[in-house]
């Protein structure tokens, strides 16, 4: 009962003030901004996805022999990177899915860049102006929840009751919370109603959930920074002083910390040796591969190594090697589109197909191999570093409340892991589909002369994101620091105030 | 009697925690911009030189006129600036070179010259670990040093006038404005202590280091810049101090500032670009190689319809195919200047806009007196420009000093034969000069002024007006 009263008094007391109707008011006109521009970004990404979906369909469907195939993949914009674009408005879009290497998201290019100079001005996303203004708002109502009243007297006056030290502590917070969720409920409303009116994009059940997701974690992050603001409050007699203290914190977490700490862990340079090593051992593989196949060419019944059969001139022929030495990349593209066959070669065509039958799959193999050993490198090179570096961002509130946001949003680095790993299996599909074709040692292989391949059957790549419950596995360790870190404080703010003097 | 009251205000300030906090904050930052930029910088140097040998040395290692005329300059590059530290101006996002290979081919033995082709950077494609903004002094100034400038004045007044003390000063005969002045001083003075020791201090770890010269001009452009920030401090406390004034109580106050601050320092810069860049479509990539292989195609399909004529001709068979390959140099260089500047134009609408943001005035001040940044970038494709006129006219120049030359450009046939020693021909060489400076920064620099006048003026009146 006595409990409801205090509440009521601070929920009038907050709601009534000037810097409770600022903070509505600024909240909004960001978040509402905002979320039309980024709507109309995601619209325009969606578009050239389109766009290039269907492209590559045409090309493939352009294709006449099965060597030349082109299978590229594009990775569709993420909708809620409207709450937090992490990587996905950053890493390659569009990847070249072959069976002679596997894919992974260095090897991809960006499609749909109108202007790259536009990378010059940062882009913002709507957990970005929570991060910012929320932790704000919090500090600014906690900072004289405690000192406020302490130097103003009620704190004593209030103490006189019967009532206890721990009832007084949570209807402060209780308040303070229900008053600091006005604004971001309402702005999260409004986006979310932005986002249903808008006509390019339908939300499903899960993004509801993911959304919800998003909207629990800014809850937690909201009430650590009012827990900070509480714990100077409750440490420190005067508000002049615990006001300070509380923007100097605040500048320090959200502005200072995560620029200057992945400055301090970047000094450690990505090993140059591991990567070296990793690409002498897939250069052997290759080589290997490469030797294998020129001991067939050499042994079959056509004289000399020539990969083109001696069929040359205007025959379409190719062969590539890609090497990539900074992301490993190696692989070895050979194939050949002949529209029209001279009969002098007929007799060479049963080699050919003999020679595909026989190369391709080692080719195939050779890239498995690579992967095996590119996927530990690239593991070590890149990956942990970029594991370590959100690691060390954790041990500031915004981090973990980004990270957390990412995890529903799935633009995190798994998120983004998905996709790729959708591509390897799709590489697996497109293999089988060759197989079941009998396609390497087919005449198709090499020449439409006698036919183009019909396509009819292959495979198509869709990219489903993870569900819900991955989004919340994945959200949960920052979630639960996040919760941690509140019980803590609360704890300590209890302790110090039973303990305190009025 | 001013001196009175800026020396009660310093004494006040120097004591507070909020001093402390300042100072330990500047220093750590600047600290942490000076080791970094002590280790980056020389790796930096050195990249720049080695690719500027290496492609220098391509360059020379032609010796006859046709194939310098063909080939071209390769990679000219963009020499990184010796202030990296204080703005780094988004330079990644900017390609460090230009280009200018032959990329056209017409017939099958028949290739246009060179033309000049901008590359995009595309730094995060491949970067998977997290966004930062670099601390440099461009960081430090445009947000710290006014989130701290709002921190020292938000309560200049209003806490003075809750107090009552505001009572007790006016009610000596000192004039309205000068307590003002006093006020504005002192918190001026207290703040640029630190700040000004900060700077000396990372200026000193930085000339320690043995790999770094500073030179004469660096010196004059970094007194500019210090200029440049404590206008831009100025600017801040004058805001402080009229919404200190305007308000009845400090916690109002300093709501209204850090809103106004969240609002002109972290939200604008971004959301005003991207509102602004979306008014105008550059020409997309895919439209970009569109345009190009069809007039490629174009471009040989004419040129195959005219070699008919020419059979058996072969003084007429060399005219034609001089005339096509500056026809096809001179359209694939137009269609890549087009390109460009469609994405310039853009980039240029969005940061007018963005000018509203002190924070990006004090920015685009920095980037053009450091030389990075946009604005530099701007410079340096006017130099790889007045370079590629240059070595184009170096050719015909040679071209025409032989006299057994037939004077066709565009044809081995038809051009001088005579060995080119390597060092005559022109090496591209980036420059910055600080004159041109002043005029990119003029504007930036009277907006700077002209807001601070205004918010000085408009908290003059305030001040002036209020009922003690």
């Amino acid at each position: 009962m006595m409990l409801t009263t205090l509440i009521r008094r601070e929920l009038l007391d907050n709601l009534m003030t000037f810097r409770f109707a600022a903070a509505v008011f600024i909240m909004l006109l960001l978040v509402v901004a905002n979320t039309v521009v980024l709507i109309k970004d995601y619209d325009r990404r969606l578009a050239s996805y389109n766009v290039a979906v269907k492209s590559n369909q045409e090309q493939l469907l352009g294709r006449r022999t099965y060597s030349i195939s082109s299978w590229d993949v594009v990775r569709p914009p993420n909708l809620l990177s409207i709450f937090n674009a992490g990587l996905d408005k950053r890493l390659s879009n569009e990847i070249f899915v072959f069976y002679g290497f596997v894919p992974t998201w260095w090897d991809g290019q960006v499609h749909g860049s109108t202007n790259p100079l536009l990378n010059l001005f940062s882009s913002i996303d709507i957990v970005f102006i929570f991060e910012v203004v929320l932790s704000l708002m919090s500090l600014i109502f906690a900072y004289d929840a405690l000192a406020g009243e302490r130097e103003r007297g009620t704190l004593r006056l209030v103490l006189t009751h019967p009532v206890s030290r721990a009832k007084i502590l949570l209807a402060k917070y209780v308040s303070a919370m229900l008053c600091l969720l006005v604004p971001l409920l309402i702005s999260l409303l409004l986006v979310v109603i932005l986002l249903t009116t808008s006509t390019i994009v339908s939300l499903k059940v899960d993004d509801f959930l993911r959304i919800g997701g998003i909207v629990l974690s800014s809850i937690a992050y909201l009430s650590v920074f009012y827990l900070i603001g509480m714990l100077i409050s409750a440490v420190i007699r005067r508000t002049g002083t615990a006001l300070m203290l509380a923007m100097f914190v605040w500048g320090f977490w959200v502005l200072v910390y995560p620029n200057v700490i992945l400055v301090a862990v970047n000094l450690a340079q990505p090993s140059q040796e591991r990567l070296a090593s990793a690409f002498n051992q897939i250069e052997q593989i290759w080589e290997e591969f490469d030797r294998e196949r020129k001991d067939f060419l050499a042994n079959d019944p056509i004289p000399g190594e020539d990969p083109h059969f001696g069929m040359e001139g205007g025959s379409g022929f190719h062969e590539i090697w890609y090497k990539e030495k900074s992301t490993l990349l190696y692989t070895y593209i050979a194939g050949s589109y002949i529209n029209k066959l001279d009969d002098e070669f007929e007799p060479q065509v049963p080699h050919v197909q003999n020679y595909y039958r026989f190369m391709v799959p080692r080719n195939i193999d050779a890239a498995e191999r690579t992967w095996l050993v590119r996927k530990q490198a690239l593991e070590s090179v890149f990956i942990r570093p970029a594991i370590v570096d959100r690691i060390f961002l954790r041990f500031s509130p915004v981090g973990m409340y980004d990270a957390a946001t990412q995890a529903w949003a799935g633009t995190d680095l798994f998120g983004l892991r998905d996709f790729y790993e959708a591509t390897r299996k799709y590489r697996r599909t497109v293999i089988d589909y060759l197989y079941d074709k009998n396609a390497f040692g087919d005449r198709r292989w090499f020449s439409a002369d006698k036919g183009a391949v019909d396509w009819d059957g292959s495979p198509q790549f869709s990219f489903q994101r993870s569900g819900v419950h991955i989004n919340a596995m994945r959200a949960l360790p920052d979630l639960l620091l996040l919760l941690m870190m509140n019980v803590i404080l609360f704890l300590v703010i209890y302790l110090i105030f039973q303990r305190s003097e009025v | 009697m001013i001196w009175h009251i800026i020396k009660r205000e310093l004494y006040d300030n120097l004591n507070s925690l909020r001093f402390t906090l300042a100072t330990a904050l500047l220093f750590v930052l600047m600290l942490i911009n000076a080791v970094i930029h002590v280790q980056e910088h020389p790796e930096r140097m050195q990249k720049y030189h080695d690719a500027t040998t290496k492609s220098l040395n391509t360059l020379r290692s032609r010796t006859d006129l046709f194939s310098i005329a063909q080939e071209g300059p390769g990679n000219l590059y963009k020499k990184p600036s010796s202030l990296y530290f204080c703005e780094e101006g988004g330079d990644i996002f900017l390609p460090d070179y230009a280009y200018g290979i032959p990329r056209v081919q017409i017939a099958n033995n028949l290739r246009a010259f060179w033309s000049l082709y901008y590359p995009g950077a595309f730094p995060n494609v491949f970067n998977i670990r997290p966004d930062t903004v670099k601390v440099d002094w461009g960081f430090v100034i445009g947000y710290v040093l006014s989130l701290i400038a709002i921190l020292f004045t938000f309560d200049s007044i209003s806490s003075e006038r809750e107090r009552g003390t505001l009572r007790l000063v006016l009610s000596n005969s000192v004039p309205r404005h000068t307590v003002l002045i006093g006020k504005f001083l002192g918190a001026l003075v207290s703040i640029s202590i630190p700040f000004t020791l900060a700077i000396l201090m990372n200026l000193l770890v930085i000339s320690m280091s043995r790999d770094i010269n500073l030179g004469a001009d660096v010196w004059i452009r970094l007194c500019i810049i210090f200029i440049i920030a404590i206008l831009y401090l100025c600017l801040f406390i004058a805001l402080g101090l009229l919404v200190s004034s305007s308000v009845q109580n400090s916690v109002a106050s300093l709501v209204i500032l850090l809103l106004t601050w969240c609002v002109f320092v972290v939200f604008v810069p971004s959301t005003l670009a991207s509102i602004a860049s979306g008014f105008s479509n550059p020409m997309t990539y895919d439209e970009y190689f569109k345009r190009r292989n069809q007039n490629i195609k174009n471009l040989k399909e004419e040129y195959v319809a005219l070699l008919q004529e020419t059979r058996g001709l072969p003084n007429k068979k060399i005219q034609l195919d001089s005339e096509y390959v500056t026809k096809g140099t001179e359209q694939e260089e137009r269609l890549s200047q087009e390109q460009l500047n469609q994405q310039i134009a853009q980039i240029q609408l969005a940061r007018s806009v963005t000018r509203i943001s002190p924070v990006t005035l004090i920015q685009h001040l920095l980037e053009v007196f450091v030389g990075t940044g946009f604005e530099r970038h701007q410079q340096f494709l006017e130099n790889v420009h007045r370079y590629a006129r240059q070595y184009r006219e170096f050719v015909t120049d040679m071209d025409r000093a032989d006299p057994d030359s037939l004077h066709i450009i565009g044809v081995r046939d038809g051009m001088s034969k005579k060995p080119i020693s390597p060092e005559s021909i022109p090496a591209f060489e980036d420059t910055l000069s600080l004159s041109r400076d002043f005029n990119a920064a003029a504007i930036n620099l009277l907006l700077l002024v002209l807001f601070f006048v205004v918010l000085s003026f408009a908290a003059y009146l305030v001040f002036v007006r209020i009922e003690v």
